[in-house]
């Protein structure tokens, strides 16, 4: 006690850590404005007509021991009742069906108003990669797209 | 022997460690943070009781049954929000309490994420929320003080799990410097008329005896949570994913058109009646529905076991099958499991219902409060007694000076 002096850092020391409770009010007001990275653009197989838009523009992350990327796919045109099973990957090309269908890594779900997909992709992404869409429909039948990765992605 | 010796050794050491020690350490455990501490406390406390708040605040949340009426089930209640919205797709129907509406949560054209509070009894809907509830906004807050989450984890998440090792070291070395602590429950001291530093030591001391079990508790969850959430970070999968339904049940259309498109046989109302024959005992709380062809129906729901959460059976069923894919109790719980089904009841008291959350509730009050008087009995040991010695050395000088000053003349006068 005898060598306690009042300076300005021991009178605030133990406040400063209030200043940390200033960033849940920042994360509230950028979760109430989000912002989204730009779609991928349209495409068109068979009867749909999709738009591809991912959820960020973030490197693939673990998940359930498989590299992963999130996707939304918006059905424009065409409808998902038509479709048996749908799959998603990223690579330099579209995974076979039977490769694909054996797990649920990469399989599109949701709604008709939108569909989610975590999609199957390799660590590092290349400029040589696309992100591959594959749609069975109940007749059995195949049909395959793809999109470019965009250049601001590949840098991850 | 070598035990033996481990415990001398450590006698020795503790021995030689003052009373001092232990007090700065209980000091370092708490004082760096105790801001956040106290919020995490506060927004946990409000936590416990979100949806009694919400009972309160907002009248649709309210599942008042004035006829008595039986509740209604998970598929009825699906068919009433589908036949308010044609066009909505229903992902997952949930339920709280008795006295609290059902949540059914479904998309629709114009909605891309909405909850209809549909009263279980009635079957009307009371209200469409497309935001935030308050409830899980508040766990949120009180979760991971809404830090971004990056996939599988959330440096805010961490960083209130990390309040479970300060509290639980702040309450080993406030136990080592409280000589004698038990007295505190035979003979409660807490002097009010001997002034302010008398008065928040006698609030610590008494509310830190009376807690031990509360601050116990919220220690060793929290630190499940730390785990859990190095666990998920680790992508180490605690329940593992059910399997999807195998693509051959999925029978393909002969037909060259779209027409008679397969649909599967068996509906939510089977997969329940499935789930209540296997569980006898289940009460559905979260119900998810199929989001694709092979997906399946998920049913999740409380047992008669008071200590495991409102989750801890599960039953998930093949709609083309009626077959159960995959299934959860108690018994066939692993450890990790089991902890993560204990925890929540544990952390939030809601192993008794209302009265363990008003339980609960107080004790987040007196939890609060202790990070408060802590500080405040800091302030006044240290700060102002700096601050006394800063007047008294000012005293001291201004003494010393005024004698010097007057030396001379005297000196002056003597001469």
């Amino acid at each position: 006690m005898a060598r306690t002096k009042d300076t300005l850092w021991r009178r605030y020391q133990y406040k400063i850590n209030a200043l940390v409770l200033i960033l849940p009010f920042y994360f509230l007001y950028q979760s109430l404005t989000p912002e989204f990275p730009s779609s991928w653009g349209t495409k068109k197989i068979s009867t749909f007509e999709i738009t591809l838009t991912p959820y960020d523009l973030e490197a693939p992350y673990m998940h359930d021991g498989h590299f992963t990327k999130d996707f939304m796919l918006i059905f424009n045109k065409g409808n998902i009742q038509n479709i048996r099973q749908a799959y998603l990957n990223i690579g330099n090309e579209a995974l076979p069906l039977t490769i694909l269908e054996a797990e649920d890594e990469g399989i599109l779900h949701g709604s008709q108003h939108a569909q989610e997909v975590h999609a199957i992709a390799p660590p590092i992404l290349k400029a040589e990669h696309k992100a591959w869409l594959t749609i069975e429909t109940w007749q059995g039948k195949q049909h395959i797209t793809s999109w470019d990765l965009p250049s601001e992605l590949l840098s991850k | 022997m070598r035990v033996y010796a481990h415990i001398c050794l450590i006698r020795k050491i503790m021995s030689k460690l003052s009373n001092r020690f232990w007090f700065q350490l209980h000091g370092w455990f708490s004082l760096p943070i105790w801001v956040i501490f106290c919020f995490v406390c506060l927004t946990g406390t409000i936590s416990v009781i979100s949806h009694e708040l919400t009972w309160l605040t907002n009248s649709a949340s309210r599942a008042s049954n004035p006829d008595n009426l039986l509740p209604k089930t998970a598929p009825e209640l699906v068919s009433v929000v589908q036949k308010a919205y044609p066009n909505a797709k229903v992902s997952t129907v949930i339920s709280f309490e008795p006295y609290l509406v059902n949540a059914v949560i479904f998309t629709d054209s114009d909605k891309p994420i909405a909850i209809a509070y549909v009263n279980q009894y009635t079957g009307d809907i009371q209200e469409i929320n497309e935001g935030m509830t308050f409830i899980n906004f508040m766990r949120s807050l009180h979760g991971w003080l809404l830090f971004p989450w990056h996939h599988n984890y959330s440096i805010g998440y961490y960083l209130v799990c990390a309040m479970a090792i300060v509290m639980l070291g702040a309450l080993i070395t406030g136990l080592i410097i409280y000589k004698r602590f038990w007295r505190a429950f035979t003979q409660p001291k807490l002097r009010i008329n001997q002034g302010k530093k008398t008065l928040l030591a006698d609030l610590h001391r008494l509310s830190g005896a009376w807690s031990i079990w509360f601050l116990l508790l919220m220690s060793l969850t929290g630190l499940w949570y730390l785990l859990q959430a190095i666990m998920w970070h680790n992508d180490i999968d605690i329940e593992p994913h059910s399997p999807i339904v195998a693509i051959k049940q999925l029978p393909l259309n002969s037909a060259s058109n779209n027409e008679n498109i397969p649909v599967p046989p068996y509906d939510l109302d089977k997969a329940l009646s499935i789930a209540k024959q296997r569980f006898p005992a289940f009460n559905a709380t979260y119900i998810m529905l199929p989001e694709h062809n092979r997906d399946t129906y998920k049913l999740y729901g409380e047992g008669d076991e008071i200590f495991y959460d409102q989750y801890a059976y599960g039953v998930v069923v093949d709609p083309w099958t009626a077959s159960i894919k995959d299934e959860r109790f108690p018994e066939k719980m692993t450890t990790l499991q089991t902890l993560s089904h204990i925890a929540n009841p544990l952390h939030y008291g809601t192993i008794g219902g209302i009265w363990t959350k008003i339980i609960w509730f107080i004790f987040g009050v007196i939890l609060t409060g202790m990070s408060i008087t802590g500080f405040l009995m800091w302030g006044n040991r240290t700060v102002k007694a700096a601050r006394n010695k800063t007047v008294a050395v000012t005293i001291e000088l201004n003494q010393k000076l005024e004698s010097t000053q007057s030396q001379p003349i005297t000196k002056q006068d003597n001469t």
